[in-house]
C-alpha cells in the first residue's frame, strides 16, 4: 500500500469510525449514567439496545405505523421497560446484595431479553430495518459517507448535548449528580432515591433505544446483536467510566480504531479490538484516560 | 439415629448408586453424567474464586478451553499417558490464572469483571483464530486417552475415571474451605482492609484463588477430553462462563455443596432444554434475577436451615 492509498484509507476509516463511534458513545453514556448515579454496571445495555431495535422493527414493519409514531413509541416502551427493571428487580436485589449481585441481575435481564426476542420468532432470521433517510452517498475530502451517516451523527450529537445539558444544568440533573456523590446526603436534602433511580434507568434505556433506532438501518437485526454493548463498555472504560465527555471521546476512539484495524491490519482482527482496548486501558490506567485520580474509600 | 450417621449412610448410598449407574443406563445417560461431573469441577473452580474469595471474574470458560486444548495436544504427543494430559491442562490453566491474578490485583468489583470478560472474549478469539494449534472454527479432534495399555474409547469406560477425579476434587475443595487458607479467602471477600489488619497477606491469597480457580477449570478441561472426541471454540465463550456462574448462584454463593447442587441442577436442566435455546435463555435470565431478588443464599439455604434446626434438637 503506497502512501496516497493509505491516506485515503485513513480518511475513510476516520469518517466511518466517527459515525459508528457516535452510536457507541450513546451506549457508553447510557452505561455511565447508571454507573455514575447508582453504581450499577449494566451488562444488559446491549440487549436493551437489541430489544429497542426489534420493538421499532415490529411497529414499522408488522404493525405498519408511521415512523412519527413508531420512533417515540419505541423510546417510551424501552424507557418504561428499563424503569420497570430498576423498580421491580434491582430494588429487591439491592436490599440484600452488593455490587456483584446487581451485576448478576443485569446479566439475567440480558439473557431474558435475548430469549424473549428469539422466542417471538422475529430473531430467527436476520432482518433488515427500513431506512428513513435517503441512502445517497456524498464525498467529504476523499471519504464516502451517506446522508444516513450524516443523519446518524447529527442526531446522536444532538441527543448527547441534550443529555449533557440536562445532567449539568437542570434541577433534575443536579439531583442525579447528588445521588452519585452521596446517596444518604442526597436523601437528606430531599431527593427521592427510589424515584430518581427509576428515572435514571428509564433515561438510560431511552438512550440505548435511540442508539438502536439510529444504527438499525445499517445493521442486520439478530437476537445476538446485543454484543454491540461491548463497544459501549469499551468506550465507557476509555473515558474513565464516570465522565460523559470521556465516554463520548471513548466512543469515537473505539469507532475509529475498529475501522482502522479493519482497513490496515485484518478484517478478522476487528472482533478482538474492543477487548484488547478494554484490557490495555484497565491494566495501564484503571481509572481510564479521562478519569481523575482513583478514589479510596474509608472503611 | 444421630444425624451424622444419617448423612454418612446417605452419602454411602449415593456413592454406590453412582458407581453402579453405568450398569443400568445407556451410553447417552452416562455421557450426561460425565458432562455433569465436568460442570461440577468447573463450578468448584469458580466457587473458590467468586464464592470464597469474592473476586468477580468472568474468564472461567477461557481457562476451561486452555485446559481442553492443552490436554488434547499432550494427548497426541509421546506424553499422552493418563494422567499427564489432564495435569498439563491444569498446570497451563493455573499459569494463566496466575497471570490474570497478577493483573487483577490492581482491580476490583466491576473493573475486574470487565477486564476478565474482555480477556475471556479475547481468548475465545485466539481459539478461533490460531488454527494451526486449535483447528480454528472447525475445532480439533481429541484422541482417546490411554491408561497404561488400555484405551478409553467410550463414555462408560471414561465414567469411573471421571467420577474418581471429580470426587478427589470435591474432597480437596472441602478441605481447602475448612483450612486456614479457606478462612483467609473468606476474610478477603468480606473486607480486604480488615483481612489485612488481622495479618492476612491479601495479595498472596488473591493470587492463590486465581491460580486454584484456573487449575480447577484446566483440570475440568482435561477431564472433558477423557470422554469427548471433539472441541470447538463456539462452546468456550462468555455463554459458558455465565452458565457456570448461574450454577454457583443457583446453588448458593460461597457454599461447596451449593456449587455442586447448582452444577447438577443446571446441567441436567440445560440437557432437557437442549433444543430450545430461547427457553434456555429465558430460564437462565429468570433464575439469575429471581435468585438475586428473593434467594441470594441459593437452593442450599433452606437445607442449611434444616441442618441447624436438627442440630439444636439433637443437642437437647
Amino acid at each position: 500500500m503506497d502512501f496516497d492509498t493509505a491516506l485515503i484509507f485513513l480518511e475513510q476509516g476516520v469518517a466511518s469510525g466517527i459515525v459508528t463511534g457516535s452510536v457507541y458513545a450513546l451506549l457508553a453514556i447510557s452505561i455511565v449514567a447508571i454507573f455514575r448515579t447508582t453504581a450499577v454496571a449494566n451488562f444488559a445495555v446491549g440487549e436493551i439496545f437489541m430489544a429497542g431495535a426489534y420493538c421499532a422493527l415490529y411497529l414499522l414493519v408488522f404493525v405498519k405505523v408511521s415512523p412519527w409514531i413508531a420512533i417515540p413509541a419505541t423510546v417510551v416502551v424501552v424507557f418504561g421497560g428499563s424503569a420497570l427493571f430498576q423498580a421491580g428487580v434491582l430494588r429487591a436485589v439491592r436490599r440484600s446484595g452488593g455490587p456483584i449481585n446487581l451485576v448478576i441481575a443485569t446479566l439475567g435481564l440480558s439473557y431474558l431479553l435475548k430469549g424473549v426476542v428469539r422466542q417471538t420468532g422475529f430473531g430467527e432470521t436476520p432482518r433488515s430495518f427500513p431506512s428513513l433517510v435517503p441512502n445517497h452517498s456524498l464525498t467529504i475530502g476523499s471519504a464516502f459517507l451517506t446522508w444516513l451517516d450524516l443523519a446518524i451523527l447529527t442526531a446522536a450529537m444532538l441527543i448527547m448535548v441534550g443529555f449533557f445539558l440536562m445532567f449539568n444544568y437542570t434541577r433534575l440533573g443536579r439531583a442525579m449528580r447528588a445521588l452519585g456523590m452521596n446517596q444518604r446526603a442526597a436523601q437528606l436534602v430531599g431527593v427521592d432515591i427510589g424515584r430518581m433511580n427509576t428515572l435514571i434507568w428509564g433515561l438510560s434505556g431511552a438512550l440505548s433505544a435511540a442508539a438502536a433506532l439510529l444504527i438499525a438501518p445499517k445493521l442486520l437485526l439478530t437476537a445476538d446483536m446485543g454484543t454491540v454493548g461491548t463497544m459501549g463498555f469499551a468506550a465507557a472504560i476509555i473515558g474513565g467510566f464516570s465522565s460523559f465527555p470521556g465516554a463520548v471521546i471513548g466512543g469515537f476512539v473505539i469507532g475509529i480504531a475498529e475501522n482502522l484495524v479493519g482497513l490496515f491490519i485484518a478484517a478478522h482482527a476487528i472482533a478482538v479490538t474492543p477487548f484488547v482496548m478494554i484490557i490495555l486501558v484497565l491494566v495501564l490506567r484503571p481509572q481510564g484516560i479521562f478519569g481523575g485520580a482513583q478514589e479510596i474509600k474509608k472503611v | 439415629m444421630s444425624r451424622t450417621l444419617i448423612v454418612w449412610a446417605a452419602l454411602a448410598a449415593l456413592v454406590v448408586a453412582l458407581l453402579l449407574m453405568p450398569v443400568f443406563f445407556t451410553g447417552y445417560v452416562v455421557y450426561i453424567a460425565n458432562v455433569t461431573l465436568v460442570y461440577i469441577v468447573l463450578a468448584l473452580g469458580l466457587h473458590i474464586l467468586t464464592g470464597e474469595a469474592g473476586q468477580f471474574a468472568l474468564s472461567h470458560a477461557a481457562s476451561y478451553g486452555i485446559g481442553i486444548y492443552t490436554a488434547a495436544i499432550v494427548n497426541k504427543s509421546a506424553l499422552g499417558i493418563f494422567p499427564l494430559p489432564i495435569l498439563a491442562g491444569g498446570l497451563v490453566a493455573g499459569a494463566l490464572g496466575l497471570f490474570v491474578g497478577l493483573v487483577a490485583l490492581r482491580m476490583r468489583d466491576i473493573y475486574l469483571a470487565l477486564a476478565t470478560f474482555a480477556f475471556g472474549e479475547a481468548m475465545q478469539w485466539v481459539f478461533l483464530d490460531w488454527s494451526s494449534v486449535t483447528g480454528g472454527a472447525n475445532g480439533t479432534q481429541i484422541a482417546p486417552t490411554a491408561i497404561f495399555r488400555y484405551q478409553i474409547l467410550n463414555d462408560k469406560q471414561a465414567y469411573p475415571v471421571v467420577l474418581a477425579l471429580t470426587a478427589i476434587l470435591i474432597v480437596a475443595t472441602l478441605a481447602l474451605s475448612r483450612s486456614r487458607t479457606g478462612s483467609a479467602l473468606r476474610a478477603v471477600r468480606e473486607s480486604e482492609v480488615a483481612a489485612m489488619a488481622v495479618g492476612v497477606n491479601v495479595r498472596r491469597i488473591k493470587l492463590t484463588a486465581f491460580v486454584l480457580s484456573g487449575v480447577y477449570a484446566g483440570l475440568a478441561g482435561g477431564i472433558f477430553t477423557l470422554f469427548s472426541t471433539y472441541i470447538g471454540p463456539e462452546s468456550l465463550g462468555f455463554q459458558t462462563t455465565i452458565f457456570v456462574l448461574t450454577m454457583i448462584v443457583v446453588g448458593g454463593l460461597g457454599s461447596v455443596l451449593g456449587a455442586i447442587c447448582g452444577a447438577v441442577i443446571m446441567s441436567l436442566g440445560s440437557e432437557m432444554l437442549r433444543n430450545a435455546l430461547s427457553y434456555q435463555e429465558i430460564i437462565y435470565g429468570v433464575l439469575l434475577m429471581g435468585f438475586m431478588m428473593y434467594a441470594s443464599g441459593g437452593v442450599i439455604e433452606p437445607l442449611r436451615r434444616v441442618w441447624r434446626r436438627t442440630g439444636e434438637t439433637a443437642n437437647v
